[in-house]
């Protein structure tokens, strides 16, 4: 046995070294296409994060016209809490709205020039006992004498998570196509070690030596391409999260954010699909060579 | 004899008394045809090959002799009939059987096919290696079968020292290290000089005599006319003749 993995290590790294170029072109293709799947696999996980927090705590705002009466706007704070659908009533003013606005923009001082503390209406903000039911409580309140308009936070958070969505689904389409790059190239790089070594292989069909046998020094000389390219790839996610979300950590308090753990769980994914893409890469690239 | 043959009258066939000893090669109503060109290389082959035999397979370059050898190793298969080789029944043999196949057979070739990188035992070495035999028994048998074939005094030459004969040499040791039932030689003196021709036949004929059966494709005459062995011509991709103690050709 240890003639048997002598001579498989030594033919690994043999047709490694043979073709540096080829090897160090696969390396960072795989790189490349693993650390941007890598990247959509991130950015699924951080929206899967905000998305259960933020819809957890949805509010519906119910807009007042602002020609409403006292009497109308207590009738309407009174059936609210009455109503066994909602859980919490905050009723927000114009001028509470304004200071919260004040808040929110501070700092940048066109929005703010462009705000009236008159414009912003009153509301009521109402927290659902089941944020999924807000379609009954808005049908509910329409018609309701005073109400303006009936919004749901959703509507916004949807359109955010809609640009998440589609960035990771732009990551991990490109990351695909650099994967089929990958594929390509170490299918490539194993025949070209194979073609340099088709008299060797020859002999060894002839004398009777399994398929396997053959094989195996191949496939893992891909598979090892494959890991190193896993790895890497996970060490960029790893040094790009720290950057990015470090970054917006400090900034954005309110959202939780991924962090090594998450990275931590992308990075098994990743060597999986690159040890297992490049042994298939090689597996199906050497067939000509056996049938010999 | 000859005229029989062109009125399409039965080929005669050997007197070899095959059935009161194992077949070790059987072919029956055997044909194959290339895919590319459509050229027929073999048609109807019937044919025995008693254990222990050593057989002469002759004829003019295209007539068949490389593809026989092909479809004994299963590097290619027939389009019709059957093959037997040392017990197993080609077209029943499962793709990952052949190397169970290849491992009974010796197979020696006009171009010597060694590994340059390597040296003389580390070629003989590399047949046992891939069909995972232990360390200890390569280095016992090895230098047997080296010494065998008369070159036990270059373990550590490389193949480009050696001269011609004596590649073929090392070509003969990797086929037989393995102790295989059958050997098969394509041309093994196609390149060489007809003296050291003479030593490869001896050498041959005395792997014969250890019980191993013997299957050479030769053109030379020379050769075949002096061993007096069974001679199985073939023309065309048919058989035309099977000669107990045959010659080359008719006219000599």
């Amino acid at each position: 046995m240890g003639a048997r993995l002598r001579y498989l290590l030594s033919e690994v790294f043999v047709g490694l070294r043979r073709n540096l170029l080829m090897t160090v072109a696969t390396i960072v293709t795989v790189t490349v296409s693993l650390a941007l799947l890598g990247a959509g696999l991130l950015v699924q996980q951080q929206v899967n994060l905000a998305r259960d927090l933020f819809y957890a705590e949805v509010e519906v705002s119910i807009w007042l016209d602002d020609g409403i009466s006292e009497a109308q706007r207590v009738s309407l704070e009174d059936d609210l809490r009455d109503n066994p659908e909602v859980s919490d009533l905050i009723f927000v003013s114009k001028d509470d709205a304004y200071e919260e606005a004040q808040e929110l923009f501070e700092g940048q001082d066109e929005v703010l020039a462009s705000i009236e503390p008159d414009f912003l209406p009153a509301s009521f903000r109402v927290s659902l006992h089941d944020p999924e039911r807000y379609l009954v409580v808005e049908s509910q309140y329409a018609g309701f004498p005073g109400v303006a308009d009936i919004s749901d936070q959703r509507e916004v958070l949807d359109r955010f998570f809609t640009v998440m969505d589609a960035f990771r689904n732009g990551a991990v389409a490109v990351a695909v196509l650099q994967l089929v790059a990958a594929a390509a190239l170490i299918s490539n790089t194993i025949r070209m070690t194979a073609f340099a070594r088709r008299e060797q292989i020859g002999i060894m069909k002839l004398v009777g030596a399994t398929n396997w046998y053959v094989r195996l020094p191949f496939v893992l000389e891909g598979m090892l391409a494959g890991v190193i390219g896993a790895l890497l790839a996970s060490g960029l996610l790893f040094v790009g999260m720290q950057t990015l979300i470090g970054r917006l950590r400090e900034q954005i308090v309110f959202i939780p954010f991924i962090g090594t753990a998450e990275v931590l769980t992308v990075t098994p994914i990743l060597i999986a699909i690159g040890a297992g893409l490049a042994a298939i890469a090689s597996f199906v690239s050497l067939r000509r060579f056996l049938s010999v | 004899m000859l005229g029989s043959l062109e009125t399409g009258a039965p080929v005669r066939r050997a007197t070899f008394p095959t059935w009161c000893r194992a077949a070790v090669i059987r072919l029956d109503n055997v044909s194959k045809t290339y895919k590319n060109g459509g050229v027929v290389a073999l048609s109807n082959i019937d044919l025995d090959i008693a254990k222990g035999e050593f057989v002469f397979l002759v004829g003019a370059s295209g007539s068949g002799k490389s593809t026989f050898i092909k479809l004994l190793i299963k590097d290619e298969d027939p389009d019709a009939g059957e093959i037997w080789v040392g017990g197993k029944r080609l077209s029943r043999l499962k793709s990952w059987r052949v190397p169970t196949l290849r491992r009974d057979l010796g197979c020696v070739f006009q171009d010597f096919k060694l590994l340059p990188n390597k040296t003389v035992f580390e070629n003989v070495a590399f047949a046992l290696e891939v069909i995972g035999r232990p360390r200890s028994s390569i280095e016992r048998t090895v230098p047997e079968v080296l010494e065998l074939v008369g070159l036990g005094h270059k373990h550590e030459a490389y193949p480009h020292e050696l001269s011609g004969g004596e590649q073929q040499r090392v070509s003969i040791a990797r086929a037989f290290v393995n102790r295989p039932r059958i050997l098969l030689c394509d041309e093994p003196t196609g390149n060489l000089d007809p003296t050291t021709s003479v030593g490869i036949m001896k050498l041959l004929d005395r792997i014969n005599r250890t019980g191993t059966t013997v299957v050479m494709a030769t053109h030379d005459q020379h050769i075949v006319d002096s061993m007096r062995r069974r001679v199985v011509e073939l023309e065309a991709g048919t058989l035309v003749r099977d000669q107990t103690r045959g010659v080359y050709g008719y006219g000599s």
